[in-house]
Parts: structure tokens; sequence; C-alpha cells
């Protein structure tokens, strides 16, 4: 099924997968620190913000592309 | 004193005006009552997904964990992202075919996929059972910032069944649409009282810079996991992650909000509203550090925002965000109370005891069953005591069990009812004995939800995997919806292959 997803979604979904694996596996220990300041922040939380940012930033553009998909039909109503 | 009472007095009467405003827009027809019959726009959809989601578990929690425990909640970002991406990838295949086969319950998608009536009930259940204990801790937290927001001028108890009266009356005279309407004025108030209580507590620290440098020096264990207690490391960061995003993903308030949204385009724009939202927790951060160094030794620490906006703030600012916070407890409130009285009405009364009743009367019972279940919810509320966070995360940790059998309704063909029920039976027996039995406290460090999760997913896939299913023909009006969903949503899948069916 996946070897049939055009290449910019399956590019979308990897990228999507890679926040959570940054965000959510025990490489988030890697950035365990409060130093250095980053933007007045510890690190551990503008890391945290960085990749929330991403994630968010990949869902605006996942919309603006249709997720990767051709252009929708029209709805049926 | 009569400042905040006089907010307190304008967010009641508000919602009730805006109540009966989408009642007059309202017909008397199941569909409409329980899901605005798949019709709702746009902004009502987000509001009321975002601020049903957000709950006093986020606007009180949020603050508490930060003050005890450290950075852990910033896990909540990811779950935000999480929560977001499911309800576009299993909400709109939910939505899909909630409207091809004109569901309105949880129990109706996954009883009719799995083609078993046992199973139907085992989802009510489910949903009914863990959702009414987080729904008591909503009405717990709302009530408690009322009395604190009007300066003990109301008391608690007063409160609480002044909040329910009101929504009893507006869900009763306008359904859903209602709890949509009221939500938008709900979420906003959210979204900014939490942002605006950090950045304005945060300025007696000289801002967020000057916080967390003071931080830095008298508490570095507040800036990184596993926070000064030492307990909320990467198996909480990870659980927390897994758990409240799944376990209120799959609440049947939410799963209403999936059938009753009117176009599929909009599935693909929420992953990026609700990820978004999720910066509102930035004023959680500042709020519960600037605790850590204003007021360090505060006993009960989900009061630390009330105490912060109280002595920090002008009172009239104070009452407000407070009222932002019952309205985070009382916008989720309000749709488990709807939702669980549908559940009651459609799963239960006409499916069981009165299968030919008129859409009146179907009506009528959802909204006898919904003073029913706020009356409840009002005793509970009185009588079981605190905020019962455990008992909340175990709640979340039971509905979230129901993740599996719906990701195999709506993507495996092999999915077999047996393993659905046993993966369901097994999720739920491990979460609540690793929950009530001490013996099995938390494995390496992951909560109940998790483990749960996994046995139910083992459980599942291995049987479904040995057992063949018979009733080819549901299996196959399945596959055909499958097929057509794509088709219409992701036409390059089957484009030029009808063998993949």
């Amino acid at each position: 099924m996946f070897s049939k997803y055009p290449r910019k979604k399956k590019l979308l979904y990897i990228l999507v997968i890679l926040v959570f694996l940054v965000l959510e596996t025990p490489l988030i220990m890697m950035a365990n620190t409060s130093e250095p300041f980053v933007l007045g922040m510890p690190f551990f939380l503008f890391w945290n913000l960085l990749w929330w940012f991403i994630g968010t930033a990949l869902f605006l553009i996942a919309y603006l592309t249709n997720w990767g998909s051709k252009p929708m039909k029209e709805e049926s109503k | 004193m009569t400042v905040g009472v006089l907010i307190i007095a304008a967010f009641m009467i508000i919602p009730l005006v805006v109540g009966f405003m989408a009642a007059s827009k309202s017909v008397n027809t199941t569909e409409d009552f329980f899901i605005q019959g798949r019709g709702m726009g746009a902004v009502a959809v987000f509001f009321t997904v975002a601020a049903t989601w957000w709950s006093s578990f986020a606007f009180l929690g949020s603050n508490a964990t930060f003050y005890t425990s450290g950075p852990v909640y910033l896990t909540a970002l990811a779950w935000n992202l999480l929560f977001g991406f499911m309800y576009y990838w299993v909400g709109k295949r939910v939505w899909y075919l909630g409207k091809r086969f004109n569901y309105i319950t949880p129990s109706d998608l996954i009883g009719d996929f799995y083609n078993n009536e046992k199973l139907r009930l085992v989802v009510a259940a489910i949903s009914l059972i863990f959702t009414i204990p987080y729904l008591q801790i909503q009405l717990t937290g709302g009530a408690y910032l009322i009395e604190v927001a009007s300066g003990g001028v109301i008391p608690f108890w007063l409160a609480a069944l002044v909040f329910y009266f009101i929504i009893v009356i507006y869900v009763w005279v306008g359904g859903i649409r209602a709890v949509a309407w009221t939500d938008i004025i709900y979420g906003a108030l959210l979204f900014f009282g939490m942002l605006f209580a950090g950045i304005y507590i945060s300025q007696n620290l000289g801002g967020p810079t000057g916080l967390f440098k003071s931080l830095l020096e008298t508490s570095p264990e507040h800036l990184t996991l596993p926070g000064p207690q030492g307990t909320s490391g990467f198996g909480q960061w990870f659980s927390l992650f897994i758990v409240t995003a799944i376990g209120a993903f799959m609440g049947p308030q939410i799963w209403l909000r999936m059938y009753a949204v009117k176009s599929g385009k909009l599935f693909n724009l929420m992953p990026f509203l609700l990820g978004f939202a999720a910066i509102a927790y930035m004023g959680s951060v500042l709020t519960g550090f600037s605790g850590v160094l204003l007021e360090p030794n505060v006993a009960n620490a989900d009061q630390i925002l009330p105490i912060m906006l109280t002595k920090y703030a002008p009172f009239a600012l104070a009452s407000l965000i407070l009222a932002a916070g019952a309205a985070a407890a009382m916008s989720t409130a309000n749709s488990q109370i709807h939702a669980v009285s549908t559940i009651m009405t459609l799963d239960i009364y006409q499916r069981y005891a009165n299968p030919n009743a008129s859409q009146e009367k179907i009506v009528k019972v959802g909204r006898i069953s919904l003073v029913v279940f706020s009356l409840i919810a009002y005793v509970l509320a009185l009588t079981v005591p605190g905020v019962l966070v455990t008992i909340g995360i175990a709640a979340l940790a039971g509905t979230a069990q129901l993740i599996v059998p719906t990701i195999g309704a709506i993507s495996w063909r092999k999915s077999h009812p047996t393993a659905a029920m046993w993966g369901l039976i097994g999720g739920v027996v491990t979460v609540l004995l690793i929950t009530f039995v001490p013996a099995f406290s938390e494995p390496l460090g992951f909560h109940a939800g998790v483990w749960g999760l996994l046995v139910n997913t083992i459980l599942f896939i291995w049987i479904s995997l040995v057992l063949k299913r018979t009733d080819a023909e549901v299996v196959n009006r399945f596959d055909d919806a499958r097929y057509d969903y794509n088709k219409e949503y992701h036409p390059e899948l089957v484009e030029d292959s009808v063998e993949t069916r």
C-alpha cells in the first residue's frame, strides 16, 4: 500500500514520524540539559519548542498540499 | 469582590443566551440533537474539539506539574501533535464510515464492523464507565475555580449546582449545537487565559528569561528530567504522551465530534490547528515555574494557579482568568455529559429497551439521561474529594484501549471480533491490575495505560491472524467503503489497480 504513495506524501509522513521520534523516544534525553540558554530559554524547553514548531509547520504544509495526495474530487453531498 | 461575582454572572448568562440561540436553529431529530445532522462547520468543530480536549487536566494539572515535577509536562507539545494527527488519520476515516453507514455512537462503528453484539456492549460500557471519573474531575476543578474567583462568595456546592443547571438547560434545548457554540467562547477564553496568566505572573520575576535564570540558580532540577523529585523521567514522559492523547481521543465526546463534521476537508486542517494551540502551554510553564520561586510551599499543587493569580494579579483579572479555567472544565464536562447521555440513549435504550422508539421519544430520553448523568456527576463532585489525578489518568488509560479495535476496523480486513474482544479485555484488565494492585505498580516506569495498549495490541493482532472471519458480506461491505474512501481522498492509491481491493 505504501509503495503507491506519491513521493511528496512519503516525505511528509517520514518527517512527521521523525518529529515524534525526536520528541518521544529516548533520543529526547540527549537534549535533557538546562544550558546553554537559547533565545532566553533553557535548552530543554527550547529543544521541545523547536520540534513542536517543526511539527506544526509540517502540518500546515500538509494541509496546503492536501497531505501529499492528488487534489480531492468535489465532495459528495 | 463584586467585580468577581459580576464576571462569574456574565460567564454563566452568556452560555445560556448562546444555547438558546443555538436551540432556535435545531430540529427535533436524533441526528440533529446528537451530532448536529453531520453539518458542523469549521470554526465550531475546531473550537469544540479543542475546548473539549483541553480540560481542567490541562488548565490546572499543567501548572501543578511544572510546579512539582519539572518539565515532564512539556511532552504535551508532542501529545497535541499526536492528537491532531489522529484526528486526521483516524478521525477522517471514522467520519467517512459514519456518514456512509449512519453511525452516531462509537459502538455503532465497532459493533457494525465486527458484527458482534457483545462487543458493542463492551465498547458502550468502556465508554460510559471510564468517562464518568474523568467527568467528575472536571466538575470538581471547575466549581473550585468559581469558588475562588468569587472570593468565596459562591461556595463550592452552589457553584457546582449552578453550573450543572446551566449546562443541563442549554444542552437540553440545543443539543450538540449548543455545546459547540458555547465551546467557541470557552475555547477562546481558555487559550488566552492560560497564556496571559503566565506572561502576567512572570513579570514579577523580570519576564520569562529572568524567571528561567533565577530558576537555574535556585532550583536547576526543575529545568530537566526527571525533575526535583526524581520521579518524572522518560517513562512518565512517554506514558503521558501516549495515554493522554489516545485516551482523550477515544473518549465518546471526541468521537461524536468526528461524526458531526460537515466536510472531509476540515480533517486535513485540524492537525495544524490543534498542534498550534499547544503554544498556550507556555503560559503554564511560566505560571508553574514562577510558583516555584514565589510560592514554594503550596501544599496542594493543583491550587498553584489560583493562588498565584489572587496574590499577584489584580482581582478582576484574576477572576477573569479563573473563569477561563472553569471554562476549561465546563467545556469538557458539557461535552462529556452530552456524550454519555447519547450512548445511554442510543446504545442501551433504543437498541435494547425500545427499538421502535420515535425520533421525538429518543430525543426526550436523551434529555432525561442528560439530567440523570449531570446529577450523578454533581453528587460525585460533592462526595469524592479532591482532584483525582490518579483516577483521571486511569480513566484515560481505559478509553485509550478502544484505539486498537478502531484502527483495526478502519484499516485491516482480517480484524476479528474475538481478537477485538480479548484485546479489549486484556487491555482493560492490565490497566486495572497495574493501577490498583501495588505489587504490579508501573513496570519499568511506564504507566498502566501503555502496558494495557501493548497487551491489547498483541492479543488483537495474534488472534486476528489465527482466526478467520466467516461473515464475508460484512468484510466486503467495509472493503468497498475503504476503496471508495481512497478513491475520493487518495485517488493515487486506487488509480491503476482494482486488485488491491
